[in-house]
């Protein structure tokens, strides 16, 4: 029996320690020695007076101290302490863990697509398009599905900072707000004199109502608007036709024939996402007639790969062409030019007969003819103001205007960007601004560098830089201010074609940004107002005030104001302002050998980091370009021609012009223009965060002084220097036997036929393989229930890659950096393959987006000695990543090579930040386990677990993959193939559906639909030699019916179901 | 004067019993050596003071190389795969390649051992020991490789069917199961084989021990052998049974690990040729090595009168009969590829001759096929640098026969798009030396301490062996005399009687 003294000792000094102190003191107490000893004794002595109530609470302080002390030392044994905040009192309809959608929009370049936005518990994860929205009808582009990415960016802006004599302090906001209201309030009083704002392209009606106070309140103020990559010449095209800017509004899905002229209008352009939908949709012979696209241009676009004629020409000729098109049109045809253009027929003229012409134009001539009012031309923003007019002319004379192309006010009216930043840079050099605010922007990096607006900053004597990111400019600033990212702020934007969305926030700035009009409520007005005033304010003004709040609610829940799109207009055009002869003169036109006088440049915003502000976007940068397959950098595109010519191969650094100091790798790419290089800009960022920091070559030095103009003549010099490019596909020189095996194989992968052959053979996808019947090895699944399937139309898919982003951000694949991606080891669940085929100065172009098939007959489930890659009751081909092992077999065995392994732990280094970002629905991969398309599987039992619950069966297209939803062509369907009416079920029992590698009786899930091309009767495309097919298939199935099993012949649906 | 390197420890004189006479047999055991005289020359080796001075500089080496590979092995577990060339295309690389190299060098010794028992070779004793303990150490580099090649070594136990909580089985579908069932077995088999058939010459070591330790740990690894006519009896059977038990395991271990790429269904890989194309070219890899190894330990160790040329011949027709079959299997893969009519399989084979590997392909064509043609001429079967010089292209060619397989098939598969090349990292290269520092340093730790004949079975193949054999000459001492203890080796002859 142990002293009594111990114990009694230990009570009094727990009845010493009262309330707070007694739990922070538990730790104290637990090292003394008497403690110590009293746990020993598994109980504590106290049982001799345990009955007495003040003696039975000691007991349980006690026994408290020692499940504490327990917890103290076995802590971080495996599971670590959470603190867990349950909610009191739960917000009525909110389960924690339950995603929910806000509607809101992106505007980027001065045009928005709606947007939908996942949320977790107050983090947005995963952006969808808004399928109310116009813009986007439910998809969209690689950038939008990244733009989340940024809100989670550790290197965005995160301080207020104040650069002020060599010291660069943080003030906080605080610290600023009173430096404006003292620095703002003078300005006011002056009438804004010295004060000059540098502004990005708008279509937001808040911003450009506060823009319009600004201007009333300070009158001496001045606004300047750059944007680096705009369609400016477009607009001022429009201006000189119709006295005002309109856009262009494209109605595709109105259009038989369309003819581009350098445009690239499914891809760069505000508006792509809508054009790429009603492209594709007018691609299916099956519901509609095909529509068909005629493409000349300077570079290799996406449009130019989709079209059914392509010409690639140096960018004077694309000119020269339209010129020759519109002589042939007016001259010969019969077409008569509008009202007020007759002047043009002398000049047109000189065209006739042009020894110049292309062999495209006369069908092109005869098809626009033929489809009067239901054709359309549209040109892209570096073809000068003048062959905008022209083509608005043939649009016109066609009767076009108003039924494909229809026009709508465009909310900037400026005399472009190019004269908008030579003026602020000739107003700082005067010394003219004293107070210089850039709201969002990056002039030092993407101004024209012979500006040098860096050294002119100085020129003022408060430069106060609103941005995301710390960049080149916020270096020359006074004030660097954390600009709110776009799902931090409220405010408001409209489409291309003016519909009204409001931008609502989702998430409180993480860094405590300000917004752009939040910025200028504090510039007109010593009472800032918030954002969200702001934009309430302006949608009564819009809208009305009757019925307000109802209203307003039905805007931030659909995410726009329905008919709230601008009405087209029907300005009449003033052909004999817009046109005048020397106009027609001012193109130069090169020859097409490259030899004699240099290489026109072709500089191009970038489809991924466009015009350099996504460039910290890992997302983005590692998304491969959709044409090149470049992934981490920009490259010099260079035809295959001028390549052998100039002695060039892929990765030798140019230097472009000679002693410029721009050195550039060197991209040989089929299809380019023989003289023409192709360069992106969005690169050589210099000051950004660690992603994009040093990546690739700033291409703004390279940029014409016309702004977007036309093209420079330059001779490239070899630096006798390599640099090793990061392509996704064909990692390396593939040699002439690869090559041949290659043009072999690829059409059978991807089969495609002009829409004449598949009318006269509807099947003759699926009678392209031939092999001998098939049988299994196995005894087959039988799938009751769900049958998951996917089916991706080949003559939809254009090719864009947002599939490729949005599969990632849904499934938190992560980024590997260029080095991996040099080593092959990227680490996307879909990837976009591209194929060319035919000559290497006019390739056909092929596109084929290949993610896990999902075989019934699954290689690589046979393989996995841990089965880790089981078969589901649903046919879904699974990854237990907790079982995996990595012995990578089953990559070896996938005939398609979707599988990915993780090499290294790229979850490495992920802040807590970036964490937030994470789809909580999608495990995050450990190192040494392989990973692959789930065909979305957390989608899959999430719409089965909501049916469930609200007792009811699945509905067809209840789910939609990521990449499917992302799709802006509509070309990915998923759905289940045991519902007979689902449109998977119909895809997959269509003619033109074939399954990839059937012959290898894998029996994938995923089905394509063959590609179908619509070139003009009489051209060569037209008669290009038709695939070859193997007629005598029904004998083999006779003998596949004796063996009681599927034939390669049949289609992708059918040989299942045993 | 300069100490020469290799300081000639032993009698050892080259004696050329290779004539092509088909009625007088040759001698198996060259020198008129006696049976005192084997056992003498055997165990000097593990007796002497110190081992040829070669052999420090060999073995640290060896060690050194084994410091490499332990450090290549804890980089890789501690930062990934992706320290090696595999990538997306190419998922296995060098580890595969060495795994296949090394089991197929593990071949030869239980081939030697079983199947040439079975077949009554009685040459087959001189070098049976020694080529087996390659096979031991070799499959045991091998082994090393499918464990560190997974991504994540730790949970390796999971291929094993281990009796788990949730009743999970491993996936017997799986080719890479039975490999762990087909080398387990063949490394269990052979270790067993190997040792059983050392345990009279562990005994004899044990008897000849001049110091307790040498005593103790002999003894302990004898266990128990006095060499009775019982012992025998249970022996002898004992082994027989085993060589029948592990014969059809020569054949099936290859095969089996052919099937990881036969039963897939990438071009280069499906091939039912596999399975004996892969046995003969482990045969005729492992018999290269035994003659690698064999060459400089009869020389160093003074063994030339026991592992004799005749031995070394027959062991070059060996290499030059399997070296034809699989030249053979060469030449059937492009048919069968034509054959079949199968595009996918006929580019396979075409790039593989043809293609970005094409310089692996010629370096296999070159070292597997043409190099043994050598062996026709007797002059070269029986010339030691001749042989040393085409053994050595065998061993580089059967590597580059592996590369050419996996890397190969695997870089240029269904997809045009996912092509891409493989290129190895310093890691990859490092671990593969390593694993040769692995290998020799256990060899040279086995030829320093353990029987490195079997005296035994070489007696039983002499002439002195045969009953007879007293009617005409007196029967030497069976025990031998280790220097200096004529005394007690009699006494020891005595209480326990020689095997006559």
């Amino acid at each position: 029996m142990p002293p009594l003294d111990d114990s009694i000792t230990t009570r009094k000094r727990l009845a010493g320690l009262t309330g707070r102190r007694y739990w922070r003191s538990l730790d104290e107490l637990a090292r003394t020695p008497q403690f110590a000893a009293a746990m020993e004794r598994e109980f504590p002595e106290v049982a001799v007076d345990a009955l007495s109530p003040e003696s039975r609470r000691e007991f349980l302080k006690l026994m408290g101290a020692s499940l504490a002390l327990a917890g103290l030392t076995l802590t971080g044994c495996r599971w670590p302490r959470e603190t867990i905040a349950p909610y009191a009192k739960r917000p009525q309809g909110f389960t924690p863990g339950q995603p929910a959608q806000y509607a809101t929009a992106m505007e980027l370049g001065g045009a928005a697509v709606g947007l939908l936005v996942t949320s977790y518990d107050g983090r947005p994860i995963k952006i969808e398009g808004n399928p109310l929205h116009p813009a986007s009808r439910g998809a969209t582009t690689a950038i939008h599905q990244a733009s989340v990415l940024d809100l989670y960016d550790i290197d965005r802006a995160s301080q207020v900072v104040q650069r002020q004599g060599g010291q660069t302090l943080q003030p906080g906001l605080e610290g600023f707000r009173q430096f404006a209201s003292e620095r703002f309030a003078g300005l006011r009083t002056r009438g804004g004199e010295g004060l000059a704002l540098l502004l990005e392209e708008t279509g937001s009606p808040t911003t450009l109502a506060m823009r319009a106070q600004l201007r009333d309140s300070m009158p001496l103020a001045q606004q300047f608007v750059y944007e680096p990559v705009s369609r400016d010449n477009q607009r001022q095209a429009m201006r000189r036709l119709y006295g005002r800017a309109y856009r262009p509004l494209l109605r595709l899905e109105g259009a038989d024939v369309i003819a581009s002229f350098d445009d690239d209008f499914l891809l760069l352009h505000p508006d792509g996402v809508r054009h790429a939908r009603e492209f594709a949709a007018r691609r299916n012979p099956d519901s509609g007639a095909m529509n068909r696209l005629y493409v000349l241009e300077s570079t290799v676009s996406l449009t130019g790969t989709n079209a059914d004629h392509r010409a690639a020409l140096r960018p004077g000729q694309v000119a020269l062409q339209l010129r020759i098109l519109a002589a042939r049109l007016f001259l010969k045809s019969g077409l008569s030019l509008p009202a007020g253009a007759e002047h043009l027929e002398g000049l047109l003229r000189v065209h006739m007969n042009d020894v110049n012409e292309h062999p495209l134009l006369e069908p092109l001539c005869k098809d626009l003819l033929r489809h009067r009012g239901r054709s359309l031309l549209t040109v892209g923003p570096r073809q000068t103001a003048d062959v905008h007019v022209l083509a608005q002319l043939i649009n016109d004379a066609l009767g076009n205007v108003g039924k494909t192309v229809e026009l709508v006010p465009d909310p900037r009216q400026d005399h472009g960007d190019r004269a908008q930043i030579e003026e602020l840079a000739g107003q700082l050099k005067a010394g003219a601004i004293s107070t210089l605010v850039i709201a969002g922007g990056n002039p030092v990096y993407n101004a024209p560098p012979e500006l040098s607006v860096a050294g002119k900053l100085a020129g003022a004597e408060t430069v106060i830089h609103l941005s995301q990111d710390e960049n080149e400019t916020s270096q020359h600033c006074s004030w660097l201010l954390p600009r709110a990212h776009y799902l931090e702020a409220w405010g408001d934007a409209t489409g291309w074609d003016g519909t009204y969305s409001v931008i609502q926030p989702l998430i409180e700035p993480l860094y405590g940004g300000l917004s752009e009009i939040e910025l200028l409520s504090m510039l007109i007005s010593a009472e800032p107002r918030s954002g969200y005033e702001l934009v309430r304010e302006t949608y009564a003004q819009r809208f009305g005030e009757d019925d307000f709040e109802a209203r307003w609610r039905t805007a931030l829940h659909d995410g726009l104001v329905a008919g709230s799109a601008s009405a087209p207009a029907r300005p009449t055009p003033d052909y004999g302002r817009a046109l005048t002869g020397t106009d027609l003169d001012g193109v130069r036109v090169y020859g097409e050998e490259a030899a004699t006088d240099g290489f026109e440049l072709a500089v191009v915003p970038d489809p991924r980091v466009y015009d350099g502000r996504f460039a910290n976007n890992g997302w983005l940068q590692e998304a491969p370009d959709p044409l090149t397959k470049l992934t981490w950098d920009n490259a010099a595109v260079i035809s295959v021609a001028d390549a052998a010519a100039q002695g060039l191969r892929d990765g030798d650094v140019i230097e472009l012009p000679p002693d410029s100091g721009v050195k550039l790798p060197v991209l040989v790419m089929p299809g380019q223009p023989r003289g023409v290089i192709t360069v992106a800009l969005g690169y050589g960022r210099q000051v950004c965060g660690r992603v994009g920091r040093g990546v690739g070559v700033n291409a703004y030095a390279l940029r014409p002084q016309e702004h977007g103009g036309a093209a420079q003549v330059m001779q490239p010099r070899k630096t006798g220097r390599t640099h090793e490019l990061a392509c996704t596909q064909d990692h390396y020189v593939i040699d002439t036997l690869g090559m041949a095996e290659r043009e072999r194989r690829v059409g059978g992968l991807v089969r495609e036929a002009n829409l004449a052959f598949y009318h006269e053979h509807p099947d003759f996808a699926q009678k392209m393989t031939h092999h001998p019947p098939l049988k299994s090895l196995w005894t087959e699944h039988s799938y009751e229930g769900h049958r998951w399937a996917l089916a991706i139309d080949l003559s939809s898919c254009i090719g864009c890659g947002a599939c490729i982003t949005a599969c990632q951000a849904e499934n938190n694949i992560p980024v590997v950096g260029k080095q991996r991606v040099l080593e092959g080891r990227e680490m996307h669940w879909i990837r976009v393959d591209r194929y060319f085929t035919g000559d290497p100065a006019a390739p056909q172009s092929l596109s084929q987006p290949v993610a896990c098939h999902h075989c019934e007959m699954a290689p690589c489930e046979q393989v996995c000695p841990v089965a880790a890659t089981v078969h589901s009751s649903e046919g879904l081909n699974e990854m237990v990543y907790n079982r995996c092992v990595g012995t990578r077999y089953c990559a070896n065995n996938c005939p398609y090579k979707v599988r990915r392994f993780n090499y290294f732990n790229y979850q490495k280094g992920i802040t807590e930040t970036q964490k937030l970002g994470f789809n909580p629905e999608v495990t995050v991969r450990s190192r040494g386990v392989m990973e692959k398309c789930t065909y979305c599987v957390q989608r899959i039992q999430g719409a089965k677990i909501d049916a469930g619950n609200e007792q009811r069966p699945l509905e067809d297209g209840e789910i939609t993959p990521a990449c499917a939803q992302a799709c802006p062509a509509r070309a990915i369907t998923f759905g289940d193939l045991n519902d007979p009416d689902s449109a998977v079920r119909k895809l997959h029992d269509h003619q033109r559906a074939y399954a990839m590698l059937a012959e290898l009786n894998v029996k994938p899930r995923t089905a394509y639909l063959a590609k179908l091309r619509n070139p003009a009767p009489g051209t060569p495309e037209y008669e290009t030699p038709p695939p070859e097919l193997y007629e005598h298939a029904e004998e083999h199935d006779e003998h596949a019916g004796h063996a009681g099993e599927g034939d390669g012949h049949a289609a992708a649906g059918e040989g299942e179901g045993h | 004067m300069a100490v020469p390197l290799f300081r000639r420890q032993f009698d050892s004189t080259e004696v050329v019993n290779t004539a092509d006479d088909a009625l007088a047999r040759p001698e198996l055991i060259t020198g008129g050596k006696t049976f005192a005289d084997v056992t003498n020359i055997v165990s000097r080796i593990a007796e002497a003071p110190s081992p040829p001075r070669i052999w420090w500089p060999l073995f640290l080496g060896s060690v050194a190389l084994v410091g490499v590979l332990f450090s290549m092995i804890i980089y890789l577990v501690v930062t990934g795969i992706g320290v090696w060339g595999v990538n997306t295309p190419v998922s296995w690389g060098f580890a595969i390649v060495n795994f296949v190299f090394w089991v197929g060098i593990g071949h030869a010794g239980t081939l030697i051992s079983a199947i040439l028992f079975l077949f009554r070779q009685k040459w087959r004793t001189g070098i049976n020991r020694f080529a087996e303990a390659m096979t031991i150490f070799a499959v045991m580099c091998a082994a090393i490789f499918p464990g560190i090649h997974v991504g994540r070594v730790w949970l390796v136990h999971y291929l094993f069917p281990l009796p788990n909580q949730m009743s999970l089985w491993p996936n017997f579908r799986s080719p890479l199961l039975w490999d762990v069932f087909a080398v387990g077995t063949y490394f269990t088999v052979s270790l067993l084989f190997w040792y059983m058939g050392m345990i009279p010459d562990l005994a004899t070591f044990r008897d000849r021990a001049r110091t307790r330790t040498r005593q103790i740990v002999y003894g302990l690894l004898a266990i128990g052998w006095r060499g009775s006519n019982r012992q025998w009896l249970h022996y002898e059977k004992a082994y027989l049974l085993l060589a029948a038990l592990a014969t059809p395991l020569v054949i099936s271990v290859h095969s089996v690990v052919s099937f990881d790429f036969a039963t897939s269904q990438l071009p280069g890989w499906h091939t039912s040729i596999f399975p004996p194309y892969f046995v003969a070219g482990a045969i005729f890899g492992g018999f290269a090595m035994v003659v690698t190894l064999a060459i400089p330990a009869r020389e160093l160790f003074g063994l030339k009168n026991i592992i004799t040329l005749h031995h070394l011949e027959n062991m070059n027709k060996i290499i030059l009969a399997t070296g034809m079959m699989v030249g053979y299997a060469y030449m059937m893969e492009f048919f069968t590829a034509w054959y079949s009519g199968n595009p996918a399989e006929g580019f396979a084979f075409v790039n593989r001759a043809l293609g970005p590997y094409a310089w692996a392909y010629w370096i296999m064509i070159g070292c597997n096929v043409l190099a043994p043609q050598l062996f026709w001429f007797k002059r070269a079967r029986t010339s030691i640098w001749a042989m040393l010089g085409v053994v050595m292209c065998v061993n580089v060619g059967m590597w580059f026969e592996r590369f050419v397989i996996v890397v190969s098939s695997l870089s240029r598969d269904f997809l045009p798009s996912g092509w891409d090349y493989y290129t190895p990292t310093m890691v990859d290269i490092l671990t593969f030396a390593g694993s040769f520092g692995l290998f020799f340093m256990l060899f040279l730790l086995f030829v320093r301490f353990a029987p490195l004949v079997a005296m035994a079975e070489v007696k039983s193949v002499m002439p002195q062996a045969h009953p007879h054999f007293d009617e005409h000459k007196p029967l030497g001492d069976y025990w031998g005399d280790a220097p200096g203890a004529h005394e007690e080796q009699e006494r020891l002859a005595r209480a326990e009687g020689g095997r006559s």
